[in-house]
């Protein structure tokens, strides 16, 4: 009896250690090798087909472990929340982003594919069930997500109010049908026949070999939402997320794998795994872009080969068919010249054309007019090579001082940058330029302004039709379009002109 | 099953004792509402998968993973709730102190909360500077050490409940004999009580196995769904629904039944064998 004790703690103590080494022993459990990098990705549970395929690929092909994490887009939302960790969050649309964007818990984003609500019912449709209204019949029961869990519920309930039958097809479903918390919840009920049409998106009906998709739940070809891969704010390898991102999203990789699922799948960049960017910019957006340029090449593991120049040398360059990714021009009227090279421009910020003087102004420049003074040296834009200078040529033909300045005029550079340094080395009584060339050297120069609306550029951003990296482009547009760098825009002389089209 | 039925005492008032057939057939009739739907939910899983679903679910080596990480989870996780659930049950069953409703009611907490509850407050938990400092060592936020935390948190709560209910069933009479002729507290606990607490080890450790295999909600919350590394048995079954894969949901589901009862099954025929053993004694 005196043993009881020795057999009750050693024995339990010996099954303990057993155990403990069995589930150490058992393959994968924290084997993985410690030196690669690991990646966890939060991941929608309903895309752990395609998403598992391609991590299993991307880890084959690179030296990263990648952890999925799958679960509902809600929960996954508040755990990673809570935890704060973690690289990656799939949603399974885009509705759980947008609230993670509100939360600041994103930092950037890339669509993967299109998702459209549809009326799914068994295979062979025996309701004959054919439009929003069928579902109100009697003899219909009908699954429907709820709106206030996911985003399948939120669509359908917007959709039927639009419809103008909401209120009837909510009474429909609480009298006989159900309320589901996901969308694979209403499948799952329409496949078992517990309901006999359920409203989901198109691919998860066409996941489902035993269910028909039927109509579209509205008429309206813009009605869709977008399923997205977000980059992590808590992400402390932010590169190689967003390496995998670029992987998952790419139309050569993962979005293969998300079109053998049934996903409509949206463009696509083509992979590289350091991508190179070309970007023709206008001389004048370098000293506001050029370090949002550095941050974004670094974080994104991307190289952007920038070529600054004259806005009319760059649009000759295109012209004779050098394709830019995305074109960041001096002024509107040199993006319409090539506009049909690129999708819809946005109108970034804009500056003033302004005179720069010498500290002092020993010539006593008051206006535009004393430009046309004899015996000024003066620099102008070249009208040919540059946004600005065929802006000031416009400005000067509408104040009626055209000959007058140009008699004077002793240099035309492509670039207003040149100007400036000719004015600050001595050569010239004045030059006309841009408040943003300026800004970085007022305390050397004085300016002078002119009081004409035409005096002033705006900058639009746009980006190229035909470029293999248009989803590398936007992001690009987005991190110059940041609060971050609209600070950087006004200290450089900027007014900020970009307004989110997001609410 | 038989049934055995009293025999009926000879009585000598004139009240005349009326048959026991009624309440044996209600007994039965009210059990079999019962035992009818658990049997006619397993019939309904089985006409909804084939064996071929069966086979490919065991070929799967995410499931086969999940099968074990489960049997063995499920197992320390009954050894430790037994190891804490025991020194409890006594201490809450033998001792009076004051604040013990208080701590009574706070041993049913876990039970008592919703397992999503569970699981997020352990995934906060581990986010303050405590959890941080244990993770240094032991990583549990989404990592299989989480898993047998989240499995014990609820499991240990039904172990100390049957373990209190064990020790307050055993008469203290024999213990104080034991007391009184120069036993220590010690020796009493090991000597006297547990091994008439055995089937009540037995049956705490098998609720609390139980109850671990079946946990869910703080697993996916707290450890994660991530294949081959935090899936147990539950997760492949909502992993496979989620992707409306119903039929292999439906075999892991019958697999995990079948596990069950199997380790249920040879838990009580050993529980058995030793208690007759030990009586023998």
């Amino acid at each position: 009896m005196k043993s009881v004790k020795l057999y009750v703690v050693a024995g339990s103590a010996v099954a303990l250690a057993t155990l403990v080494f069995l589930l150490v022993w058992a393959p994968g459990t924290g084997h993985q090798s410690n030196s690669r990098q690991l990646l966890t990705l939060y991941c929608a549970a309903g895309m752990s087909h395609p998403v598992a395929e391609v991590a299993k690929k991307y880890q084959d092909q690179f030296d990263v472990a990648i952890r999925v994490q799958y679960g509902g887009s809600g929960a996954l939302l508040s755990n990673l929340r809570a935890a704060n960790t973690g690289d990656l969050y799939l949603a399974a649309d885009a509705s759980y982003i947008e609230i993670a964007r509100e939360q600041d818990l994103i930092a950037e984003t890339i669509p993967l594919a299109i998702l459209r609500p549809v009326i799914a019912s068994a295979k062979g449709n025996p309701k004959r069930i054919h439009s929003p209204r069928d579902l109100l019949r009697d003899d219909v029961r009908v699954a429907l997500g709820n709106p206030d869990a996911g985003s399948i519920g939120k669509q359908t309930q917007i959709a039927m109010t639009r419809a103008g039958l909401w209120e009837d097809l909510k009474q429909a479903v609480q009298s006989r049908g159900v309320f589901k918390p996901t969308v694979n919840d209403v499948a799952n009920d329409v496949k078992i026949g517990t309901v006999d049409a359920g409203v989901v998106w198109d691919s998860i009906a066409a996941q489902y070999p035993e269910l028909e998709a039927g109509a579209p739940l509205i008429e309206d070809p813009n009605f869709l939402m977008e399923v997205t891969i977000a980059v992590l704010r808590s992400s402390r390898q932010p590169t190689e997320a967003l390496r995998f991102a670029r992987y998952l999203s790419a139309r050569d990789k993962g979005l293969k794998a998300f079109r053998r699922h049934h996903y409509t799948v949206v463009e696509g960049d083509v992979w590289e795994r350091e991508p190179q960017v070309l970007l023709f910019s206008g001389g004048v957006n370098r000293p506001a872009i050029e370090d949002t340029l550095k941050a974004f090449e670094q974080r994104g593991g991307c190289k952007i080969t920038r070529v600054y120049n004259g806005c009319g040398i760059l649009v000759a360059q295109m012209k004779v068919g050098e394709r830019p990714d995305a074109y960041f021009a001096c002024d509107v009227s040199f993006m319409d010249q090539v506009q049909d090279l690129f999708l819809n421009s946005v109108n970034v910020s804009e500056t003033d054309i302004l005179i720069a003087v010498p500290k002092g102004n020993p010539r006593g420049i008051a206006s535009l007019q004393d430009l046309a003074k004899e015996g000024l040296k003066l620099g102008v834009a070249n009208a040919e090579q540059s946004a600005l200078g065929a802006l000031t040529e416009r400005m000067l033909e509408g104040a009626g001082l055209l000959k007058g300045v140009m008699a004077n005029v002793r240099s035309q550079t492509p670039t207003a940058d040149m100007l400036v340094n000719q004015l600050r080395a001595g050569g010239l009584d004045a030059v006309i330029v841009y408040e943003a060339n300026v800004s970085q050297v007022r305390e050397h120069l004085d300016i002078v302004r002119i009081d004409l609306p035409s005096a002033k550029a705006v900058q639009p951003f746009a980006i190229a039709k035909g470029s293999q990296h248009k989803y590398i482009a936007q992001r690009l547009l987005n991190a110059i379009t940041s609060a971050e760098s609209q600070q950087k825009y006004k200290t450089a002389g900027f007014r900020w002109l970009y307004v989110s089209d997001k609410p | 099953m038989t049934i055995s039925r009293r025999a009926p005492e000879k009585v000598t008032t004139g009240h005349r004792v009326r048959s026991d057939v009624p309440f044996v057939v209600g007994l039965c009739v009210l059990s079999s509402v019962y035992i009818v739907l658990i049997a006619g939910m397993l019939l309904a899983d089985l006409s909804f998968t084939t064996p071929a679903n069966f086979l490919a679910a065991l070929r799967s080596e995410e499931i086969r993973y999940a099968i074990r990480l489960s049997l063995i989870s499920c197992s320390i996780t009954a050894l430790l709730s037994l190891w804490i659930a025991v020194p409890i049950g006594y201490l809450m069953s033998r001792y009076p102190f004051r604040g013990k409703a208080i701590l009574d009611a706070m041993l049913d907490i876990p039970i008592v909360l919703p397992p999503l509850v569970i699981g997020l407050s352990l995934l906060i938990l581990f986010r303050t500077r405590a959890g941080q400092f244990i993770e240094r060592f032991v990583p549990m936020t989404y990592a299989v050490p989480g898993i047998i935390l989240a499995q014990w948190m609820v499991a240990c709560a039904f172990a100390v409940r049957t373990m209190r209910t064990t020790f307050d069933q055993i008469s203290p009479r024999q213990e104080q004999v034991a007391l009184t002729l120069g036993c220590s507290q010690s020796q009493a606990f090991w000597q006297i009580v547990l091994p008439q607490a055995r089937r009540g080890i037995l049956a705490a450790g098998t609720l609390a196995w139980a109850r671990a295999m079946g946990e869910f909600g703080p697993i996916l919350i707290f450890s994660g769904a991530t294949r081959m590394r935090t899936e147990v048995m539950p997760t492949s079954v909502f992993l496979e629904l989620s992707v409306g894969n119903i039929e292999a949901a439906v075999a892991v589901s019958l697999l995990m039944v079948i596990a069950a009862v199997l380790v249920l099954l040879l838990v009580r025929l050993f529980g058995c064998t030793a208690a007759l053993e030990t009586n023998r004694i």
